[in-house]
């Protein structure tokens, strides 16, 4: 056990037949961090590599730059009269499925004595005249969609990266990406995705993304009829939705969730949620 | 070395097991995924061109229905877009032809769903109780009786 070239090892010694062959504990620690490290720096670079290539044209192409923009959306709830113009002009624009919405009114009925809230078919063919247990003192329409939140929980959840935010602003699902887990849907604390049942994938609001992209606005302002929804770009100082979210007084629903929503709300009620 | 084929067996399994794992990665990770982060960036383009536009607004009915649109943009309906009633102009035009009919609505219900008086519209919208409103029978296009959809003031 007298090695002149090792220290003397503490413990049990190993069998001296083992001796020429055995690399030693130590060495083979050595080399294997050595590969390890190397192997690292390997991928690391490659990954590297991968993100200096950065400067990646945007995906519109010369038509439509998409740093260039950061859309908002305005929704004043005090013009809403609760027609569904907007829910029936969205499902004309997107061919949303029967049964589902992308975007919906609901309406609140308030007294001291309690509250009501409808939304029958998401206010798709308007809204019936509702009896109520109490005396209301106020009621209103409060039109919902997707939010198109800074902080995303249902980017965050998505398993296979179907789910993404645009650099102008916008929420949206790669269909072809999505494996229909619906994870998403239960994440969003707003409602507003589903899984479609045609293509078993998830679905949502994409502010008209197909339209925005060319100049229009989305269906549902296009069609609104009391000027309730607007639709603007942030990074366009004159743009009235812009100078409504800085200048007026303005709500967001759920704020508590901090997920930092894009459609602000103008005489929003505390019944809201 | 004899007692160390086992440590090179190790290695060529780990190997092996690495390299089917990038050349299956190579094949299952879309192409432009990570181009802008965790997503595939093909995906924001096709979105952009995933259907042609629908509604095309007031203006684009102007051209061929002039007398109606004129009337519309001076009477108390002019806020109210021409689709808003009808239909998204891509049922009717495409590519400048005229690829199918428009639909006119002339029942009761498509006025009822602004102008009915129910719980939540604003105060000083213009609104009615139908059944005081409408002394005929409330059916069809009995407002089309007194109305002019397209300038309803009487």
């Amino acid at each position: 056990m007298d090695h002149p070239h090792s220290p003397p090892t503490p413990g049990p010694s190993a069998p001296p037949a083992a001796d020429a062959a055995d690399p030693g504990r130590r060495d083979f620690l050595g080399a294997a961090l050595t590969l390890a490290g190397g192997a690292a720096v390997l991928l690391a670079g490659a990954e590297a590599a991968a993100s200096t290539e950065a400067h990646v044209p945007p995906p519109g192409g010369d038509a439509y730059n998409w740093e260039e923009h950061r859309w908002a959306y305005v929704i004043d709830t005090s013009k809403c009269i609760g027609c569904g113009s907007c829910v029936r002009g969205c499902k004309a624009e997107n061919d949303v499925p029967d049964g589902f919405v992308r975007t919906w009114v609901e309406r609140y009925i308030a007294g001291p004595g309690g509250s009501y809230v409808d939304s029958p078919k998401g206010g798709l063919d308007g809204f019936p005249p509702v009896p109520t247990a109490f005396t209301p003192t106020k009621a209103f329409f409060v039109p919902k969609m997707c939010n198109h939140c800074k902080e995303t929980p249902c980017v965050q959840v998505c398993p296979v990266g179907a789910s993404y935010r645009t650099k102008d602003g916008v929420v949206m699902v790669d269909g072809k990406s999505c494996i229909g887990c619906g994870y998403c849907v239960q994440a969003c604390p707003y409602g507003s995705r589903f899984l479609n049942p045609q293509t078993h994938t998830a679905e949502k609001c994409t502010w008209c993304y197909h339209r925005i992209t060319k100049g229009l606005k989305p269906a549902c302002v296009e069609v609104c009829p009391t000027g309730t929804r607007a639709f603007g770009d942030m990074l366009r100082e004159d743009d009235p939705v812009r100078q409504t979210i800085d200048h007026e007084r303005v709500s967001i629903l759920q704020a508590h969730l901090l997920t930092e929503p894009q459609c602000f709300y103008l005489h929003l009620d505390m019944e809201v949620r | 070395m004899e007692h160390a084929r086992h440590v090179f067996r190790v290695a060529l399994v780990l190997l092996v097991v690495i390299a089917a794992v990038f050349l299956g990665r190579g094949f299952l990770v879309p192409r432009s995924y990570g181009t802008f982060g965790p997503y595939r960036a093909d995906n924001v383009a096709e979105q952009m061109k995933a259907r042609p536009p629908a509604h095309a607004g007031a203006a684009s009915c102007t051209p061929c229905h002039k007398a109606k649109a004129e009337a519309r943009a001076a009477g108390s309906h002019k806020s109210v877009s021409c689709e808003v009633c009808h239909a998204p102009l891509l049922r009717h035009v495409a590519d400048g032809k005229v690829t199918g009919s428009m639909p006119i609505d002339k029942s009761f219900t498509l006025c009822a769903r602004c102008h009915r008086r129910i719980q939540g519209r604003p105060e000083k919208f213009p609104q009615v109780v139908l059944e005081q409103h409408v002394t005929s029978k409330l059916e069809g296009a009995v407002c089309l009786e007194c109305h002019d959809p397209h300038s309803p003031k009487l």
